[in-house]
């Protein structure tokens, strides 16, 4: 693949997962080599997350005022209560057969042996292990290290396998050391890991950053790390687009 | 059928950015479904199938508010009222910038971006849902983005603002 042939259809595509697998790799090998690429896939990314953070939560409907329905009014008295009734009984009979199984479904284990001796945590019935978020909340030597041997053992194993995986690690708290420059312990490792792995994210909290800020520190992340409204967001929004999530 | 209803309005919202209105199109898409409930083939199918049947409510809507203009071409130029991007600025008012910027694309654009972005629907399916070719989603999407990302950055560069992702170095 010719990096500066590549259209932004096809950069579009990669972010949305709609290239098959060796396109994928192609791509990937390219951004590896060309951090303009990079900048371009990692700003359309920026903006997918802002879109899809912005509407996470649209503002409810019950609060509107009374007014006459803009739809075939007539209708939509009759239409309510119908829906209403059916929807009633088809939530008390998905309830009473959900009861029970959702404790498997939220803890169901990864085949992942990268993983092992982790909790992954996801909303879909497998978890996902092409879509994993690793959280991180303490600046602990060992976490921090951590963190990054987990991510290092995902990539090179979906490398191995021949996946195209995405990985992102968000940090909060204490945790956001391991992103600062000039603090981390690790910048050099992390530098060496992104340079390798274009579908490795960093996200640092921006809440923990102003209070950080607030108490007098200066907080300047490395360049490949970015920074989210809040990590709690970022991971929620991770786990409702089938995320796999893994507390480290 | 049900559990479809906070997706459905969350695609509502981000079409018209009127809670109101979002309220009334699921409502309506959701008696529609329940109605021709034989017609769905395929259990997995269901999502994307209930999103078309909006698309047709909302399309509905659009002619019955302006009946004599033609309906293709509103897809390239409708936006919604509301603020511009530029208006809000600081960090708490990103979200509410956004849905502004958003609000002003083309509503062409505007519905396959949501779809793709919100509810990570494939090309192929945003195609089925809307009706269009598979082509014409790329290129919505990529003038989509392209648009939003002007929009954004003007609106930052205009009042210094930190934008909600950012780099910071």
């Amino acid at each position: 693949m010719n990096p500066t042939a590549i259209s932004d259809e096809t950069l579009h595509a990669f972010v949305d997962g709609q290239l098959d697998i060796a396109d994928s790799e192609a791509l990937i090998a390219c951004l590896r080599a060309d951090q303009a690429l990079a900048q371009r896939v990692c700003s359309l990314r920026s903006l997918k997350s802002m879109v899809r953070l912005a509407h996470a939560e649209p503002p409810p409907a019950t609060g509107a005022l009374p007014r006459p329905s803009r739809i075939r009014p007539r209708l939509q008295r009759l239409q309510r209560c119908a829906v209403g009734c059916l929807v009633l009984l088809a939530g008390l009979i998905a309830g009473w057969g959900l009861r029970g199984g959702v404790e498997a479904e939220t803890h169901a284990q990864t085949p992942l042996t990268a993983l092992d001796g982790y909790q992954p945590v996801s909303l879909a019935q497998q978890p996902d292990p092409n879509r994993i978020v690793l959280h991180l909340d303490s600046d602990d030597p060992t976490r921090m290290a951590a963190v990054l041997d987990r991510a290092e053992a995902l990539l090179d194993e979906a490398d191995r396998q021949g996946r195209a995986i995405e990985l992102e690690v968000v940090a909060n708290s204490h945790g956001i050391n391991l992103m600062r420059a000039g603090v981390s312990p690790h910048a050099a490792r992390i530098a060496r890991m992104t340079q390798r792995h274009a579908n490795l994210h960093l996200v640092a909290c921006s809440q923990t950053i102003a209070r950080f800020t607030g108490q007098g520190q200066k907080v300047e992340l490395l360049p490949v790390a970015q920074a989210a409204p809040t990590a709690i967001g970022e991971i929620v929004s991770r786990l409702q687009q089938g995320w796999t999530y893994v507390k480290v | 059928m049900e559990a479809q209803r906070p997706v459905l309005y969350r695609i509502a919202y981000a079409w018209c950015h009127d809670p109101a209105l979002a309220d009334d199109l699921v409502q309506e898409a959701m008696a529609k479904a329940w109605a021709r409930r034989a017609q769905l083939r395929e259990e997995a199918a269901l999502k994307a199938w209930m999103v078309s049947i909006m698309n047709h409510c909302w399309l509905d809507y659009l002619r019955g508010q302006r009946e004599f203009d033609d309906i293709e071409q509103m897809h390239d130029t409708l936006e919604s009222a509301g603020d511009s991007p530029e208006v809000c600025c600081n960090r708490e008012q990103v979200i509410a910038c956004v849905r502004a910027a958003v609000a002003r694309l083309p509503m062409g654009q505007r519905q396959v971006l949501t779809l793709v972005d919100l509810e990570e629907f494939g090309y192929a399916e945003v195609a089925e849902i809307l009706e269009i070719p598979v082509g014409t989603v790329m290129s919505r999407l990529s003038r989509a983005r392209a648009s939003l990302k002007l929009m954004l950055d003007q609106a930052a560069k205009r009042h210094g603002a930190q934008p909600m992702l950012r780099r910071v170095k």
